[in-house]
């Protein structure tokens, strides 16, 4: 292998980690300063007296805490959705030979569904849903995030399924299980480190998840969180600290949930193509 | 990186026919699904773009492709598009592969180091664009501000709101955000090559170079083929970042084909050219993607 001196290694790894996470420390630290201090020359980073009094302003004085509980609500409901459905799914796919070899086929066909670049799809599920009165709701969001998830579930739930070798399950009904029954029984839990895996996965795409979120909700009602903090970026004049307290909250969760699966995340991020 | 063969010796328990139909009813409601959001709104996204409406009555018409060809808002957001995703598809690459090289060999506190890496990328994209809103506004920004205690003239430096800066600064937002995905997914593939051929290079005698390009990279080809594919499609459909960090602008200087295809629909509610221009992203987004699918049913087969 390349053989750099560790003394050259060090340096540039901590350089990497520096210019990763300084912007988010600094995201962090305006969250926490009065403003007198955001905008302070030279920049402080350190050396400022915190406060928690944008954190109060977002979330008990304007309407980001109402945010936090629909995006919480939406990302739940869409995960479960798709979870219960996507399983089934790709448990047949994984375990039952269709003819012409149609078993395969359909597991391209789901995957392909989920290349589309999203705004290719915006225009018509606007329309679908102005059209069932579903605009400004939260169901539109769980609905559409289901089908966005769908694949993703279908396609990893489906790697997991085929590490798992046949015979276990033969054992069980053999036994005198039904072919369900030796799902529930003996597949599922083995694959429940897998399954809690892509559950994570789809809680953090559906609460990251924006343009579908910007087209379908514009009231306070119904948005979530990356549009409550989207539509104050854009106002003409930006309150910095609500923002960043707003950006905060809406960070943790995802970065807690990512260390949970971080083993997972080659795989996820990949749809199974590589194996980390 | 294979997965058990699920082909072969056929699967016969007793109940083989009722065993069908029970697939079938397990993959109905997935297919099902996906055929109401994803494959209707693709035939609805056709049939509206062969739509043009004039005074409250629609009719066929290849009229809404006839005029991307002449209209320069499109040209220019597929002129930016293709910028955008060119270089930051490069960037990220290179010091992807660079980073992935650096951590692949023993490194004290590495898992450390990987997670911290990987907190970009975890980001919601909408952060991400405030973090960077906030780094690099010109007057109180932490970009400017530092350059400043250096000594140095940042009035030039408007960055996301200078017309020959925004292109880079968001350029170099998606790179810090996405390089890490670069990272991990290269990572992954060179921890999955065995020693031998590092040995056998060794006994060889070749040189540090050597070992690398004519055993590594062609062991790491498949990883790097996913990582590029992945990026691409992600890069040729950007809208979350550019909405936040520069709406587009200024002016129009960085509308990306997704941006200028909600403005058209959502602005202007013009539904049928929106519909033009997203069928055109399709067809660019699937040729990449048709590879994508062909490079995993290789890796399946």
């Amino acid at each position: 292998m390349i053989n750099l001196r560790p003394l050259l290694r060090y340096p540039l790894v901590a350089l990497a980690t520096l210019v990763a996470l300084a912007p988010v420390y600094w995201m962090l630290t305006i969250s926490l300063k009065h403003e007198v201090d955001q905008f302070a020359v030279p920049p402080l980073w350190f050396s400022f007296t915190p406060t928690l009094e944008h954190y109060r302003d977002a979330f008990l004085t304007r309407n980001f805490g109402h945010y936090l509980i629909t995006s919480t609500i939406v990302a739940v409901c869409s995960t479960f959705c798709a979870l219960v459905i996507g399983t089934l799914g790709a448990y047949a796919l994984a375990r039952f030979q269709m003819p012409r070899r149609l078993d395969r086929k359909l597991s391209l066909w789901i995957l392909s569904t989920r290349m589309f670049p999203p705004i290719v799809t915006a225009v018509p599920l606007f329309l679908m849903m102005r059209d069932l009165g579903l605009l400004n709701t939260r169901a539109s969001l769980v609905i559409l995030y289901t089908g966005f998830n769908l694949p993703f579930v279908v396609w990893m739930m489906r790697g997991f399924f085929l590490e798992v070798p046949r015979e276990l399950e033969e054992a069980a009904m053999v036994d005198g299980d039904s072919r369900l029954g030796a799902l529930r029984r003996v597949l599922l839990p083995l694959v429940a480190p897998g399954l809690a895996a892509t559950a994570v996965f789809c809680l953090i795409i559906s609460w990251n998840e924006f343009l579908f979120a910007l087209v379908l909700t514009q009231t306070d009602a119904a948005m979530t969180l990356p549009v409550g903090i989207a539509g104050r970026v854009t106002q003409y004049e930006i309150k910095w600290g609500v923002m960043s307290a707003a950006g905060v909250v809406a960070m943790v969760p995802i970065l807690i949930f990512a260390l949970a699966v971080q083993k997972y995340l080659v795989r996820g991020l990949s749809l199974g193509a590589v194996k980390g | 990186m294979s997965e058990p063969s699920n082909s072969g010796v056929g699967y016969r328990v007793p109940g083989a026919g009722s065993d069908r139909r029970l697939a079938y009813l397990l993959v109905a409601p997935t297919v099902a699904v996906l055929v109401a959001l994803s494959i209707y709104p693709l035939i609805h996204v056709v049939t509206l773009s062969l739509q043009v409406t004039s005074g409250g009555a629609s009719r066929w018409s290849l009229g809404n492709f006839a005029r991307l060809f002449s209209d320069h808002f499109f040209l220019a957001a597929l002129g930016h598009t293709l910028v955008y995703a060119a270089c930051a598809l490069t960037l990220e690459f290179f010091l992807g592969l660079g980073l992935a090289v650096l951590m692949n060999n023993q490194l004290r506190g590495r898992s450390l180091f990987r997670a911290a890496l990987l907190v970009p990328m975890m980001l919601p994209t909408v952060v991400a664009g405030v973090v960077w809103r906030l780094m690099l506004n010109p007057n109180f920004g932490a970009v400017n501000g530092t350059l400043r205690s250096w000594g140095l003239n940042t009035a030039a430096l408007t960055w996301t709101s200078s017309p020959r800066l925004a292109m880079l600064s968001i350029v170099a937002v998606d790179v810090w955000q996405w390089t890490p995905f670069m990272f991990l997914i290269l990572l992954a593939g060179l921890q999955a090559i065995p020693q031998e051929p590092y040995e056998a290079a060794c006994m060889d005698g070749s040189s540090a170079w050597q070992t690398f390009r004519h055993v590594t990279l062609p062991l790491l080809k498949p990883a790097i083929l996913v990582a590029l594919l992945l990026r691409t499609m992600d890069l040729l459909r950007v809208f979350d970042q550019v909405f936040i960090l520069t709406e587009g602008g200024p002016g129009f200087a960085t509308e990306t084909i997704s941006l200028y295809i909600y403005r058209t629909a959502f602005r202007f509610s013009d539904f049928g050219y929106a519909a033009a221009m997203s069928f055109v992203l399709l067809i660019v987004t699937n040729i990449v993607s048709a590879f994508y699918i062909r490079v995993l049913q290789a890796r399946e087969a």
